[in-house]
């Protein structure tokens, strides 16, 4: 089904599409070149093909550009996203080489003669160089968690960086000391993706029986990797001190990622814990799940998300536009979520984590009031539409350099 | 008699890369940091649609309280009455002057834990003109259920600050174009700090439209904006 931007009068308020239309009026006919490395996979790619055809629905003209590297080049890029993540990785002098040389056959192919650029996380940081044939404002959006990066890694970027005319963080703590401007934009859910739209009962019911999950018992379901800092075991253990008081089932549903070889060990120390327990359901999802996730995250009673770390927390945002009561701990991005007692509920151990599921168990009404609310604070605040404006308002900040209060 | 116009104004978000971890640094860059992003920190949530009025607004006073865990700081914090404030520096000086003291009463505190330090922001306002307009003070009523929320607040909020004055571009309108002081005070008089701005703007319309007559028209509004 294809969406058109004024089907987000159905999910926002009528007034804030209004704005975002006046903000578009503004940049009618401007061209956007935004520029990532894959066209297929990973929540970068998944964003452009959603947001691409919006901006241009709505007058700007946006295209989107993939750069070619072989399997050696991103492997490199691999590398270095985990060391930007803090990870210890080895990086070489001919890592680098090997880098630049890629992206320099990217820049003898590609032309760029439009008003903005927009170069998404760092495989196609050294496009810059282009910079000087145009008049186009460069813009770097960073979707990594670069709180703690490797710091021979993030100086040699930095050299690249420095050279935009502005950069975008999905979070305060990931932004360093830049002599260009560093925006703040959190990130967005798309309430017609088939992870968030909405699902009939038979469509739910459907998952349900493919993964054998009765519902004869309230469902305590999280979505998360098989990664130790979404605490898989921790999630068990709350199971445990939950079940001694409330008849429930937990659900740990997520994917193990080929390019991580930790997920299956994780995944192996869950099963052994859990063992043949038939109220604790763990499920390995295939790639390209959304559609079970969004079943699952439905048919919950509570969702759980008992992460160690966190970057923006994306799946809490999911479950609160579901209006489901969520219980979270508070890390990374999750607080700004969850605001405790009127959003959901935070907890800091496991104990805290299992003492919450319990109250909402026995206090229906207040899961529901928390629910709704979850619901309205992502309705305003965390949707696609607040992203693409945040946009329109850079590329106009952009033409407008300097000036702190910007009148048209 | 000149036409109310309708702004909304929108708000760019930079981080400036300067964040405190404990109430030292915090003055430290207090009283450094321009005064753009004192002036976000304390109104940025007054902008958004919000539905949790009980919760403290200024994000100093929130920080306070839930990563330094010196709750009667952040209730002094939250309590600067920000209503009498027009310059920034003013504001600035207010705050600074809270923590300073009570610093000197309580001088051990604890550190933010790591990642929940406090991160100053600062903003680029962008300014449009929307397509309403008001003649009458009908029109302006029936406007102002129209225009979206940032445009209350450009209009409530914003023009404190822009005007240097204690009053707002409604009531401003009001007294100059229709001499109706009463109504001018009257919602000059409403304290915007303990509602949502859908509250104030519903406020603010009760004022405009005696009740009968401010029931019907609304009823026609919403009954028109449904079968649109």
């Amino acid at each position: 089904m294809k969406i058109n931007i004024n089907d987000y009068a159905q999910v926002t308020r009528r007034q804030n599409l209004d704005e975002l239309l006046l903000l578009a009026e503004r940049l009618r006919g401007r061209t956007v070149k935004m520029v990532n490395s894959t066209s297929v996979g990973g929540g970068v790619a998944e964003m452009l093909h959603r947001t691409v055809p919006l901006y241009n629905e709505l007058g700007l003209k946006v295209k989107w550009d993939v750069i070619k590297g072989g399997g050696d080049f991103f492997n490199i890029t691999k590398a270095f996203h985990n060391a930007l993540h803090g990870t210890k990785v080895e990086i070489t002098r001919e890592m680098f080489d090997s880098f630049l040389e890629t992206n320099a056959q990217n820049e003898k192919e590609m032309v760029f003669d439009d008003d903005f650029v927009v170069i998404h996380d760092p495989q196609p940081l050294p496009l810059i160089a282009k910079k000087k044939e145009g008049n186009a404002k460069w813009i770097w959006r960073c979707h990594i968690d670069t709180a703690n990066p490797d710091p021979v890694l993030w100086e040699f970027l930095k050299q690249f960086i420095a050279r935009y005319d502005a950069s975008i963080y999905s979070s305060p703590s990931f932004a360093k000391e830049l002599p260009i401007a560093q925006y703040l934009i959190y990130p967005a859910i798309d309430p017609f993706a088939d992870k968030n739209r909405e699902l009939t009962r038979s469509e739910i019911d459907a998952v349900l029986r493919k993964y054998s999950i009765p519902t004869d018992k309230p469902i305590v379901t999280q979505v998360s990797r098989f990664d130790y800092l979404k605490d898989p075991i921790g999630v068990y253990e709350a199971y445990k001190l939950v079940k001694r008081h409330a008849d429930c089932r937990f659900v740990y549903a997520g994917g193990t990622a080929s390019d991580d070889p930790e997920s299956n060990k994780v995944l192996a120390e869950l099963q052994e814990r859990v063992g043949n327990d038939p109220n604790f359901h763990i499920l390995l999802l295939p790639p390209f799940a959304d559609l079970e996730v969004n079943a699952l995250q439905r048919a919950s009673t509570i969702v759980l998300q008992k992460s160690l770390r966190e970057g923006f927390g994306l799946t809490v945002t999911e479950a609160l536009w579901k209006s489901k009561p969520v219980v979270a701990t508070a890390v990374g991005g999750i607080p700004l979520q969850v605001i405790h007692n009127l959003t959901g509920l935070l907890a800091h151990s496991v104990e805290g984590v299992a003492y919450q599921i319990r109250y909402l168990l026995n206090n229906p009404a207040a899961a529901e009031r928390l629910g709704k609310y979850g619901h309205e604070h992502v309705r305003e605040k965390f949707l696609i539409t607040r992203k693409m404006r945040n946009y329109l308002l850079m590329f106009i900040a952009l033409q407008h350099q300097g000036e702190p209060i910007i009148s048209l | 008699m000149v036409p109310f116009k309708f702004y909304t104004s929108s708000l760019l978000v930079e981080i400036t890369g300067r964040r405190a971890e404990d109430l030292p640094s915090f003055l430290r860059i207090l009283r450094e940091i321009d005064a753009s992003s004192i002036f976000y920190h304390v109104h940025h949530a007054f902008r958004e649609y919000s539905f949790a009025p009980g919760q403290y607004s200024n994000d100093f006073a929130r920080w306070v309280s839930e990563e330094l865990e010196e709750t009667p700081l952040a209730e002094k914090l939250a309590s600067v009455n920000i209503k009498e404030v027009t310059d920034l520096e003013t504001l600035r000086q207010a705050l600074i002057a809270i923590v300073e003291k009570y610093l000197a009463e309580s001088p051990n505190n604890r550190k933010a834990l790591p990642g929940r330090e406090f991160y100053f922001l600062r903003n680029t306002g962008i300014v449009i003109p929307t397509k309403y307009e008001a003649k009458t003070i009908e029109e302006f009523a029936l406007a102002l259920r129209q225009v979206g929320m940032r445009s209350i607040y450009y209009h409530f909020f914003d023009a404190r600050l822009r005007l240097g004055h204690k009053t707002n571009d409604f009531s401003n309108w009001i007294r100059s174009n229709f001499n109706d002081e009463a109504l001018a005070a009257r919602i000059e008089a409403l304290d915007p700090y303990f509602m949502t701005l859908d509250q104030l703007r519903d406020r603010i319309i009760s004022f405009c439209l005696p009740r009968k007559k401010g029931n019907f028209i609304m009823n026609i509004i919403s009954r028109l904006i449904k079968i649109s």
